[in-house]
């Protein structure tokens, strides 16, 4: 039996529904684990709208399966034996519509949703111990010093054991004693997404000038890193750098 | 060779296999050489390189990292005539971490095998061979019901609450020092079982009464020589009261950033203990360090506060609610008696933003910034000679914060077994440019902060909260009822006229 269009229309949309609020999750949990990454609700009508519109699209492509989809409605809408449905129908459409728009006016307690830029992009200068660093040509010099490497890496260690820990983790999860009660939660630097994808000058930037360095899409009213210039040398944040890496097992970008 | 003398061979190989396997791990589940490659890449840090407990870390934690040289375990399933623990003990501590401290649970960073290895590791710091000969025994486990909790209430007032407080807040009334360099510690907090240590299950803390916490005053009650011993039906009893007296309303919810404020016909509250209070829908909110400015702070005592909200048409009622082990008041010869040398008033304070931020901008969390000023409402617990205080600070950053000479607030606080309440009242409208005017249905941006003087918490040292948000929820008018009911017309009627036009065709 041939499916007719209409099924087809409403099976389409009831799958890319389920793709965008289940699979996708789904992904974002396989990808960092212990997460259930919702697409944020207005986003996904959004989607749905875009997809509705392209489904409607394909079906009508021809003008015969233009008709088909209509039919069944049409027939609905007409046939003395579907009375019943018709006014089923015609009683459920107006409900749901009370119903949406109630749940849309309602006044409610959920917080606004703010969305913020986890990596902005970075100035080509940043002033930090009275001094002006070139991002673009800024590197770790302790790594040139490549005997040195391991005592460098454990006194960076230190360092994160005395500074970092307590929002960061003692696992590097950004899972640390305090990272509950900061929003946005700390950064981990486990996994190939985070510090693996960033130069080490960009982490140098964001260490050095802590949150109220950030440009302001990156929200820096929120963000409670430190400025890690008042509390750290320059040296340490290097040291603390190559730990990081280290321990987690990746490199800092270099292209 | 036939095929029968091989399957021989195979049958003898495989037995001679069990048998070595049985016997390697009876001798001990772990490796200790391996152990020590792990505990040099994730232990080291707070547990020392030679697992003193005097890792880079320990100086910044409360309570301090286990020193594993002592041999001591606080938490142990063997029962009183074995200090040491099972292997197991050692093993759950580590996969599952220690709740409440910064002891993560490492089961999903480290193999089984891993754990094992730093099982037999630890133990060899303390020359620690062998297994425990006896557990403890948990008898016929008592069903929780009105009499058991009952029963179970008179035996804690007797036995536990001279150091877990009436209502098991862990309000001490003893100075408590633990056995390894004499830490200051204090009793646990009965009504956050989501904080226990060691598992909070009822043979969890059954577990605790029957063993004690070795290296720390909590004793067993096991124990044959002591007047408090408990039968193993008491214990039950005792253990039933405990889970009962959880304080749901302090544990933090996911997701729930907002403070509910309540619009009331006539007066509000009087004190923090009206029954008007009562139906108010409290949030509490995580609080941690103020570990982003000098001078910081690592090791706060509170955990977390909540809050409840009213208002009418003149003014606006905050009630702020945490547990606090002591009242502090500087000059008073009992709450001297507790601290540890010089020690300073209890307060809170709430922050709000001067304006409330049209887009998503704010100010900086903490304490606001030059072009974002922030109001601190700032209630002080008083002293011996002075009576509780409030103050109200205008803010641009933290170094830039000034006292008002008049105060437009009110506020009172109340101190009983282990909790303060505070209310602070303030009209929603003011004729200060620099206070922040409330407004219906607006959401406001509000944070938090505590500072526990017996815990040596004074000026920038003490808990913050980061920003979250207030909303005074208007009533709600007919206009919820009416537009849907509109919406729900108008939809009716293109109904008919599509049907209409369809059947004429």
């Amino acid at each position: 039996m041939k499916m007719s269009k209409l099924s087809l229309f409403v099976l389409l949309t009831i799958g890319a529904y389920l793709v965008l609020k289940i699979v996708v999750p789904i992904i974002g949990r396989f990808l960092h684990p212990g997460t259930w990454p919702l697409i944020p609700t207005s986003l996904l009508k959004m989607y749905m709208l875009f997809i509705i519109v392209t489904i409607l699209l394909y079906l009508t492509s021809k003008e015969e399966d233009a008709k088909a989809l209509i039919a069944p409605i049409k027939a609905t809408l007409t046939d003395p034996s579907k009375r019943m449905l018709r006014n089923i129908i015609f009683a459920v459409i107006p409900l749901l519509a009370a119903y949406i728009t109630y749940s849309n006016v309602a006044p409610s307690y959920d917080a606004p949703v703010e969305l913020r830029s986890i990596h902005p992009a970075p100035p080509s200068s940043v002033n930090a111990y009275n001094k002006s660093y070139n991002l673009l040509t800024l590197k770790n010099p302790l790594r040139d010093d490549a005997a040195n490497y391991a005592k460098y890496v454990k006194e960076g260690g230190e360092v994160y054991f005395k500074n970092c820990f307590y929002c960061h983790g003692d696992k590097l999860d950004g899972k640390g004693h305090f990272y509950q009660g900061f929003n946005p939660q700390p950064l981990p630097f486990m996994g190939t997404d985070t510090i693996a994808q960033l130069s080490e000058s960009f982490v140098f930037w964001r260490v050095a000038t802590g949150g109220p360095g950030l440009p302001k899409e990156g929200a820096p009213w929120l963000s409670a890193m430190p400025i890690w210039e008042h509390f750290i040398s320059e040296e340490e944040i290097w040291k603390v750098s190559m730990f990081i890496y280290d321990y987690s097992g990746n490199k800092p970008r270099t292209f | 060779m036939n095929i029968k003398k091989l399957f021989k061979m195979h049958y003898l190989l495989a037995v001679i296999l069990l048998i070595a396997t049985v016997s390697i791990s009876e001798a001990a589940k772990g490796d200790k050489e391996a152990g020590k490659k792990v505990y040099e890449k994730k232990c080291a840090w707070c547990h020392g390189w030679a697992g003193a407990g005097d890792g880079a870390a320990a100086d910044f934690l409360n309570p301090r990292p286990r020193d594993f040289t002592s041999g001591i375990y606080k938490y142990k399933t063997s029962n009183i005539d074995n200090p040491f623990p099972y292997e197991e003990d050692i093993y759950k501590m580590i996969a599952n971490g220690m709740t409440g401290t910064s002891m993560p649970f490492w089961k999903d960073v480290l193999s089984d095998k891993d754990i094992w290895n730093l099982v037999a590791y630890v133990k060899s710091l303390a020359g620690l061979e062998g297994e425990p000969a006896a557990k403890v025994n948990y008898g016929k486990q008592v069903s929780s019901s009105a009499e058991s909790i009952k029963k179970g209430k008179e035996l804690f007032i007797d036995r536990c609450s001279e150091c877990h407080g009436d209502e098991g807040k862990g309000d001490a009334m003893k100075k408590l020092k633990d056995d390894w360099v004499g830490n200051r510690i204090w009793p646990r907090n009965l009504t956050k079982p989501w904080l226990f240590r060691a598992g909070s299950d009822p043979k969890d803390i059954y577990t605790r009464i029957s063993t004690g916490i070795s290296g720390t005053p909590m004793p067993s009650f096991d124990d044959p020589a002591s007047k408090k011993k408990l039968t193993e039906e008491e214990k039950w009893h005792v253990v039933n009261y405990v889970t009962s007296i959880k304080n749901e309303a302090r544990r933090l919810k996911d997701g729930d950033t907002v403070v509910k404020a309540k619009r009331l016909t006539g007066e509000l509250p009087k004190d923090v203990n009206d029954e008007k209070w009562k139906d108010v829908e409290s949030t509490a909110y995580p609080l941690v360090g103020q570990i982003i400015a000098k001078e910081r702070f690592f090791t706060p005592s509170v955990e977390d506060i909540t809050v409840k909200a009213v208002y009418n048409d003149k003014d606006i009622a905050f009630l702020l609610e945490w547990d606090d082990r002591t009242n502090s008041i500087p000059g008073d010869a009992k709450a001297q008696e507790l601290a540890d040398g010089e020690f300073y008033e209890d307060a809170v304070s709430i922050q709000l933003p001067v304006t409330i931020p049209e887009e998503m901008e704010k100010p900086y969390f903490g304490m606001g910034d030059g072009s974002h000023p922030v109001n601190v409402w700032h209630w002080k617990s008083g002293t011996a000679k002075d009576p509780q205080s409030v103050n109200v600070m205008d803010a641009t950053g933290f170094k830039n914060i000034k006292k008002r000479d008049k105060v437009n607030i009110t506020a009172k606080g109340s101190y009983n077994k282990g909790t303060w309440k505070v209310m602070m009242t303030r009209p929603l409208k003011t004729d200060n440019k620099d206070d922040m005017q409330f407004e219906e249905g607006r959401f406001t941006p509000i944070a938090f902060a505590t500072w526990d003087g017996t815990n040596g918490e004074k000026g920038s040292k003490h808990t913050i909260t980061t920003w979250y948000w207030i909303l005074l929820k208007p009533p709600t008018g007919s206009k919820v009822v009416f537009i849907p009911l509109l919406v729900a017309g108008i939809v009716l009627g293109a109904e008919l006229l599509i049907a209409r036009s369809v059947k004429k065709k």
